[in-house]
C-alpha cells in the first residue's frame, strides 16, 4: 500500500471511529436520560475527527441547505422538511434547536452510516447566525435561507450590521447554481451579497389587512441600509418587516418571488394561506398560530421551491401535521394543572407570544425565567424592549426565576406589576412548583423561559411524564 | 425649599429612535417611575433627526447608544443642535450620555474602518476604534461628592477605546471589567452635570442610588430660584438592591469558573475548546454541550 493510501485508509478509520463514537454517545445519553443527545454526539465526534461534518457532507449527494436568521429557523425547517417529504424526499435535520456546530455535525453523525454516507436526500440544517461562518466552510450547502436579522443576544453578535456582513460572506461562497432564499420584507436581510453569484429569492407578504402603518417601537432596521434616510412603509406587517420604500435614495422592497397574498384564520387558531409562487398559486393550511408562523410558512414555501422540493398540490397538506416545536406555547398537562410553555429570545419574539397569549381569556399567570448562559448570552438589556407593561393589568400571579430572576423581577417591577405579586425564586423546580400550585385548576400557567431555562422546565416535566422528550419531536 | 405645588422635570430624550439599541428605553422607565412613586411630575419630549427644541427648557437630557452607521446619522444631525445643547449644559442641565451617546458629546470617534465621526465637544474626551469588542459585565466605583463611595453596575458591550483629557474627569474607577479603554482604569466621563458612561445595561434601574442622583440634579436645575431643595424621599428598593447585587456578583465572578471546570477534564479533550480572553464574534459556538450549560447554573 502506498503512503498515501495509508494516509486515506486511516482518514477513513478515523472517520468511522469518530462516527461510532459519536452515535454510542448519543444513545447511551438518551439510554441515561442526561441529555436528548442533540449536541453530544457531533461534540464527540469531533473530538475524534474534527473533519467529520466536511467528510460526511463532502461523501454526501444529498441536498444540502443552511437555515439562519434570528427569528423562526426551527419552525421554518420543520415547515420546510414537511413539504420536502410531502414529494417523497427523506430528510436529515437538527429537529431540536440544536443549532451550533455541535448540534449541526450531529446530524451528520446520526444520519450517515460508518463510511460517511448519508442515505437522506436533503441534508437540513438550522444553523445559528453566529455559527454560520464556521458551518458553511464545512457544509457548502447549495441553499442558504435568512429568515430575518431582529436584535438578538447583541453580546455575542456585536452590531446587527456585524451579524449581516457574517451572512453575507455564507451567501456569497454560495455556487453558481446555488440560492439565497431572503426575506424581502426585511431591509437588511433583502440588501444582503448584492454581488453574490447564486441566484436570490425574495419571500414576503403581499397582504391587505395585517399589519400597521408604522413599526412598533422595537423594530430595529428602520431606516435606509444605503443612506440611512428613515424608511417609508406602505405596511408594516410586524416589527420592521413591511412593504418599505426610501425617500432619500429610492430603494425599495425588492419584487417578491414567494408572496403571501392571502390570510384567513382558520377555527383551530392557525391560518390558512395563499401564496403566489413561480410553480404557481399555492394555499397551504398553517396549523400554528400567529402572524411570525405565515411567515415562517412563506419562508418554508421559498427554500422548498429553490430546492426543487415544492409540489403546488401535495404542498396543500403538508403542513397540516405540524405542532408547535417544543416550547412554542406548547400545552401542555402539569399533573391536574395547565401550563403552557413559550421560548422567547428578543424582543420580538417575546411581542409576537405575547400577543398571542393577550389574546386568551381570563387572568394570566406567568412563570418567567432566563439565565446566563452561552446560549441565552449574559447581557439581558433587550428585556427592556419587550412590551411587559401590556401584560400587567391581566397579572394575576408571577413568579421569576433563573440565574438572572433578579433582573427578571427588576423589569417587572419597573412595568408598573404589584410587587407583592412577585415571587423571585432562582431555581427552576421550586419556581415550577410554586408557581403551579399559586393557580386554580381551571386556569393555565404561561411559561415565559429563555432557551435554558425552557429545556430546564421541560426536562423536569419530562421526568414526570407530563410531556415527551424532545428528541422523540 | 420654597417652592408650592406638585414640583415637576422636564425631560428631554434625544433620538428615541435613531440610538436605543440594548433596552436603553429602560433609563427613561427608571427617571419617570422613580419620580411618580415620589408624586414628582415628569414631561418627556422626544428629539428625533430635524427636530431642534430649545434645550435651556430641559432639565435632564438623555443620549443612548446606536450603531456606527445610526451615529453617523446623529453626529450630522448634531451639529445643528450643539449650539443650544452646549449652552445648557454650560447651564447646568443634567445629560446621561451612553455608549455612542457619550461618544457624541466627546471630540470624535475614530472607527476602524471608515471616516471619524465629530462629537460637539463637550467633554474633553476622544475615542479611537478597537479591533476587539468589550462585552463584559462590569463594575466601577463612583465619588459624586456625596461623601461616600457608590458602585455602579451594568454591562459594557464597545469597540471604542475612550481616552479623557484633563477637562474631564472619569465617571469612576473600573472595578471590574474593562471601562473606557481597558488600560487606564477609568470608565465614563463628568463635566458640569454631564454623565457619560459605557454602562448600557440599562444603567439606571439597576442603579437607584444614580438615578436618584440624576432626579435630584434636575429638581436642583428646575427650583434653583427657590432654594435647596429638600432630599428625596427613600424609597422601598428591595428589588432593585438584589439586582444591583447580582449584577455585582456577576461583574466580579471569578473568569476561570469555566476553565476551572474543564481543567478536570483529559487534556485530549480539552484541546481547543478554551474561550479566548478577548471577546471575539465567533466566540461562544463550539461550547453549548449540555454539560457546558450545567456549569452556568447556579
Amino acid at each position: 500500500m502506498s503512503a498515501s493510501g495509508a494516509a486515506v485508509a486511516a482518514g477513513r478509520v478515523r472517520l468511522a471511529l469518530a462516527l461510532a463514537a459519536g452515535k454510542g454517545s448519543g444513545a447511551a445519553g438518551r439510554f441515561l436520560n442526561v441529555s436528548g443527545g442533540t449536541s453530544l454526539p457531533g461534540a464527540i465526534a469531533r473530538r475524534v475527527d474534527p473533519l467529520v461534518l466536511q467528510k460526511v457532507a463532502a461523501a454526501s449527494k444529498a441536498r444540502k441547505a443552511a437555515i439562519t436568521g434570528s427569528n423562526g429557523k426551527t419552525t421554518t425547517c420543520r415547515m420546510l422538511a414537511a413539504l420536502a417529504q410531502a414529494t417523497g424526499i427523506s430528510v436529515a435535520q437538527n429537529r431540536s434547536g440544536s443549532n451550533l456546530l455541535q448540534g449541526v455535525t450531529s446530524v451528520a453523525v446520526r444520519g450517515a452510516d460508518l463510511r460517511g454516507r448519508m442515505r437522506a436526500q436533503l441534508l437540513l440544517l438550522e444553523v445559528d447566525e453566529a455559527t454560520m461562518r464556521r458551518v458553511t466552510p464545512e457544509v457548502t450547502p447549495d441553499m442558504v435561507l435568512v429568515t430575518n436579522i431582529f436584535r438578538d443576544q447583541l453580546d455575542r453578535f456585536g452590531e446587527l450590521y456585524s451579524m449581516a456582513r457574517m451572512l453575507e460572506s455564507a451567501i456569497e461562497a454560495l455556487p453558481w447554481h446555488g440560492s439565497a432564499v431572503l426575506n424581502g420584507d426585511d431591509a437588511l436581510v433583502a440588501s444582503l451579497a448584492p454581488r453574490a453569484q447564486a441566484r436570490r429569492l425574495y419571500f414576503g407578504l403581499r397582504t391587505e389587512g395585517v399589519g400597521s402603518e408604522v413599526p412598533e417601537h422595537s423594530a430595529d432596521t428602520i431606516r435606509c441600509v444605503h443612506c440611512q434616510h428613515p424608511l417609508t412603509f406602505r405596511r408594516a406587517y410586524m416589527s420592521h418587516l413591511g412593504d418599505y420604500e426610501c425617500r432619500g435614495c429610492g430603494s425599495k422592497r425588492p419584487d417578491l418571488d414567494i408572496a403571501v397574498t392571502a390570510i384567513h384564520p382558520s377555527p383551530d387558531g392557525g391560518n390558512d394561506v395563499t401564496a403566489e409562487t413561480p410553480a404557481g398559486t399555492l394555499q397551504v393550511h398553517v396549523p400554528l398560530p400567529g402572524l411570525h408562523n405565515v411567515y415562517n410558512a412563506a419562508a418554508a414555501i421559498a427554500g422548498a421551491f429553490a430546492l426543487g422540493m415544492l409540489e403546488p398540490g401535495s404542498a396543500r397538506s403538508a403542513l397540516e401535521a405540524l405542532r408547535p416545536a417544543f416550547g412554542r406555547l406548547e400545552e401542555i398537562k402539569a399533573g391536574g394543572r395547565r401550563a403552557v410553555l413559550s421560548f422567547v429570545k428578543n424582543p420580538t419574539s417575546y411581542n409576537a407570544t405575547l400577543r398571542l397569549i393577550m389574546q386568551r381569556p381570563g387572568r394570566k399567570h406567568v412563570l418567567a425565567a432566563h439565565s446566563n448562559t452561552v446560549v441565552d448570552g449574559e447581557d439581558f438589556a433587550w428585556l427592556w424592549d419587550v412590551d411587559l407593561e401590556a401584560l400587567v393589568p391581566d397579572l394575576a400571579s408571577l413568579v421569576v426565576s433563573g440565574t438572572r430572576a433578579e433582573e427578571v423581577a427588576l423589569r417587572m417591577k419597573y412595568a408598573g406589576a404589584n410587587l407583592t405579586d412577585i415571587r423571585v425564586i432562582p431555581g427552576r423546580q421550586t419556581a415550577l412548583d410554586t408557581a403551579l400550585a399559586r393557580i386554580p385548576p381551571d386556569e393555565p400557567l404561561y411559561i415565559l423561559a429563555g432557551y435554558t431555562p425552557m429545556r430546564e422546565f421541560r426536562r423536569i416535566m419530562q421526568r414526570r411524564g407530563w410531556v415527551p422528550p424532545f428528541w422523540e419531536e | 425649599m420654597e417652592h408650592a405645588g406638585p414640583m415637576t422635570i422636564r425631560i428631554c430624550h434625544l433620538y428615541p429612535s435613531l440610538l436605543s439599541v440594548a433596552g436603553d428605553r429602560g433609563n427613561l422607565l427608571a427617571l419617570t417611575r422613580r419620580c411618580a412613586w415620589r408624586g414628582i411630575g415628569t414631561s418627556v419630549d422626544e428629539a428625533d433627526v430635524g427636530v431642534t427644541p430649545d434645550f435651556s427648557t430641559f432639565d435632564l437630557i438623555l443620549l443612548h447608544g446606536g450603531q456606527d452607521c445610526e451615529m453617523r446619522v446623529a453626529a450630522r444631525d448634531l451639529e445643528a443642535k450643539a449650539g443650544s445643547l452646549r449652552e445648557a449644559i454650560e447651564d447646568g442641565a443634567v445629560v446621561l450620555a451612553v455608549c455612542a451617546g457619550y461618544q457624541l458629546l466627546a471630540k470624535y470617534y475614530a472607527p476602524v474602518d471608515g471616516e471619524p465621526i465629530t462629537g460637539i465637544g463637550v467633554l474633553d474626551a476622544v475615542t479611537e476604534g478597537g479591533g476587539t469588542r468589550f462585552m463584559s459585565h462590569i463594575a466601577v466605583g463612583c465619588d459624586l461628592g456625596q461623601g461616600k463611595q457608590r458602585t455602579l453596575v451594568g454591562f459594557e458591550n464597545h469597540s471604542g477605546r475612550t481616552y479623557l483629557g484633563p477637562g474631564a474627569d472619569p465617571l469612576g474607577r473600573v472595578i471590574a471589567g474593562s471601562g473606557n479603554n481597558g488600560e487606564d482604569g477609568t470608565e465614563g466621563a463628568r463635566y458640569r452635570e454631564v454623565y457619560a458612561t459605557y454602562l448600557h445595561g440599562p444603567v439606571l434601574p439597576k442603579n437607584p442610588w444614580l438615578t436618584d442622583h440624576l432626579i435630584s440634579r434636575a429638581l436642583l436645575h428646575r427650583y434653583r430660584d427657590a432654594g435647596t431643595p429638600d432630599a428625596l424621599e427613600a424609597l422601598e428598593d428591595q428589588t432593585e438592591t438584589e439586582a444591583h447585587t447580582a449584577a455585582l456578583r456577576l461583574a466580579c465572578r471569578p473568569p476561570g469558573r469555566r476553565r476551572a471546570a474543564s481543567a478536570a477534564l483529559p487534556r485530549w479533550w480539552r484541546a481547543g475548546s478554551q474561550r479566548p480572553a478577548a471577546v471575539d464574534l465567533a466566540a461562544g459556538d463550539d461550547q453549548a454541550t449540555g454539560a457546558g450549560m450545567a456549569w452556568t447554573s447556579r
